[in-house]
């Protein structure tokens, strides 16, 4: 597994003792800087303080929720990296969440390789700007960070020329479907979640997002895939 | 054992819970499923795993708990069947590469074998430690 580039200190705010602990295990086994917040008061304070690069955020939290959080996080930190974590099932606001630039999400429970291959790649992520050759995988890498820092006609530019360069893989148009339902028009994104299915029937991300928006399964994320 | 394994423990009765807060505290990713919330009370404060309430022979349930993820599963409930049930599946289905299932009735544990599910039969052990604690005993008053 490929060591994180920017080593930047990670917060992970959680009301639950247990989800605080199983993160900062799993994080540490990668040698990165944790730091713990028990609800959203305390995240605010401790980000004023310390330049965190990623925030791991339960949404469901008493008090502040993580919404709110994720709100003011962004007035002060927009380019700050979030991961969500949701519990089984309760993704209605993930769309919401998107809307914040928050695009990556895991569902509790999770093993610890999964959150550990997660953080890795959000991390990473910054890096692909940097490479000169623009293939396929790139643009798609680009678009979904694009959706992160809200860029969202960038995000549709790169999703455009990803397409471009290959017009027969699922990714791009999956993520154009995102950005349709997240602009509002659920029949247009889904026929764009149906034509990533009809280019690879085995696309779970689409397939996901179809089965969400069409009521075939309740609750579920929003998938943007790997 | 290997550090840091993804472990499912199904049922959350006394033994469930103690290899749970057992393997949690030894620093492992723990997921318990138990039909039951009130038995979750049986973890220890200091549990660092995951709860997940549903009944362990359905697939979602299963799905839920990440069982495609774990390098080990354990059956504990109090029905040997369900043990059997979930072992197999957990094996056959989610590939999981070892799973280990308690077994009370012991003429069970050739079939278990068969399938390649690995049983402890605490009827079988409680009796071999009975009857090893009877022997020292009787060679200790034979010695006096």
């Amino acid at each position: 597994m490929e060591a994180s580039c920017g080593k930047e200190p990670v917060l992970i705010v959680d009301d639950e003792k247990n989800i605080r602990l199983t993160l900062t295990q799993a994080l540490e086994a990668m040698e990165l800087d944790t730091d713990t917040a028990v609800n959203g008061e305390e995240a605010l304070a401790k980000l004023a303080d310390k330049p965190f690069g990623l925030i791991l955020l339960d949404l469901r939290m008493p008090g502040m929720d993580g919404m709110e959080v994720l709100r003011r996080v962004r007035q002060t930190r927009p380019d700050i990296k979030v991961i969500i974590i949701t519990a089984y099932g309760s993704i209605e606001s993930a769309v919401e969440a998107m809307k914040l630039g928050a695009v990556d999400f895991i569902q509790k429970p999770f093993a610890p390789k999964e959150i550990r291959g997660l953080v890795t790649k959000v991390l990473n992520r910054d890096t692909l700007q940097a490479a000169k050759a623009k293939g396929y995988g790139t643009h798609i890498e680009l678009a979904k960070k694009c959706i992160q820092q809200q860029q969202f006609e960038a995000a549709q530019e790169h999703t455009r020329q990803a397409i471009a360069a290959d017009a027969t893989r699922p990714e791009a148009f999956n993520l154009l479907g995102v950005l349709l339902e997240m602009s509002g028009n659920k029949l247009e994104a889904q026929k764009n979640y149906r034509a990533a299915l009809a280019l690879d029937p085995t696309y779970k991300p689409a397939d996901e997002n179809l089965s969400r928006t069409t009521g075939l399964t309740a609750g579920g994320g929003i998938s943007l895939g790997r | 054992m290997a550090s840091n394994l993804f472990i499912v423990v199904v049922g959350c009765g006394r033994l469930g819970s103690h290899l749970a807060n057992r393997l949690s505290r030894a620093g492992h990713g723990v997921v318990v499923i138990d039909r039951d919330e009130q038995a979750f009370r049986n973890l220890s404060a200091e549990y660092s795993g995951f709860r997940v309430e549903g009944d362990a022979t359905e697939l979602a349930v299963l799905k839920q708990a990440k069982v495609d993820q774990a390098d080990l599963v354990i059956a504990t409930t109090r029905d040997d069947n369900v043990n059997l049930m979930v072992t197999q599946v957990a094996r056959a289905a989610f590939s999981v590469s070892r799973v280990l299932a308690r077994v009370f009735e012991p003429t069970r544990k050739p079939i278990y074998r068969r399938l390649g599910i690995e049983s402890i039969c605490p009827t079988s052990v409680a009796a071999e430690l009975f009857l090893e604690s009877m022997a020292a005993t009787r060679s200790l008053e034979d010695s006096a």
